[in-house]
């Protein structure tokens, strides 16, 4: 969803073209994102000419302040979604940044790893707006991400797993 | 106006922007280097909407007040004591992934 699409286009900013072809996933009640992404890939086929993407809906697995237990069973319900996509495009890195939408993606992830279909690497950024308290997909995925990162120091030291780089959007 | 897809010329004119705590206003205003007064409604937010404006005050970039001291704050304040906000580093982000990844 919007702010979260536009931090993690920031993260991109900087990478090379190596991270290709680069893979995005939103809900599919998400009116913004696409435009933002688009607009994004748009930018980057200007230095890198043979840039690649592609854009695929989940459902939105969580609406805000859902309750725990509706939670469970609606994110089930985009993991239908989200296992084949992830088995059909088998990424190499994943990166997500707390949208409810990263939690059945990084599980299919998972399965597709214990399974030993494809292991990928899973990165997950915290939103900048998490000063002193994570987000409820960083709450789980705290636990099942590869590499976790904070933008504020307060987080750091609460988790002391997580990685700091200090402020990076 | 009710709604525009981009704020960016408005800031850009503005000489103070006074906002709510939502973090795309906060984050661009500021990095537009344009003074910022924060106005905190604590019944209509989130608890960690507040987390972010609350930091950012901590840190002297922003203003804070609420709906019945905006005025008292917009009468009394010193906007030369905001600091500047610096951008954040996604090349920090790039270079970390580069060595997590294995592209060195």
């Amino acid at each position: 969803t919007g702010g979260h699409t536009t931090e993690i286009l920031r993260l991109l900013s900087c990478l090379s073209e190596s991270y290709s072809p680069r893979h995005y996933i939103f809900a599919d009640s998400d009116k913004m994102s696409e435009a933002k992404i688009r607009s994004f890939e748009q930018k980057r086929a200007e230095t890198f000419s043979n840039s690649q993407f592609t854009l695929d809906r989940i459902p939105r697995s969580r609406e805000v302040r859902q309750s725990w237990a509706s939670s469970v069973v609606t994110t089930l319900y985009s993991m239908l979604y989200s296992l084949p996509l992830t088995y059909k495009r088998k990424p190499d890195v994943i990166l997500c940044n707390g949208p409810g939408t990263c939690v059945p993606v990084c599980i299919a992830a998972l399965l597709l790893g214990l399974l030993g279909i494809k292991r990928a690497i899973i990165v997950y950024i915290e939103s900048i707006c998490r000063v002193e308290t994570l987000s409820l997909s960083g709450k789980i995925l705290y636990y099942f991400s590869d590499y976790f990162i904070v933008q504020w120091p307060e987080l750091k030291e609460k988790y002391p797993k997580s990685i700091y780089l200090g402020r990076i959007v | 106006f009710r709604f525009k897809d981009s704020l960016a010329q408005d800031l850009c004119e503005a000489d103070l922007v006074i906002s709510h705590a939502g973090a795309g206003s906060c984050l661009e205003t500021l990095e537009q280097g344009k003074p910022l007064v924060v106005v905190i409604n604590e019944k209509l937010m989130n608890n960690h909407q507040l987390e972010l404006a609350k930091q950012l005050n901590r840190d002297g970039h922003v203003l804070c007040c609420n709906c019945s001291t905006l005025v008292d704050t917009l009468q009394s304040m010193d906007l030369s004591t905001l600091k500047p906000f610096p951008p954040g580093r996604p090349e920090k982000f790039a270079l970390f992934l580069d060595k997590v990844v294995g592209f060195q």
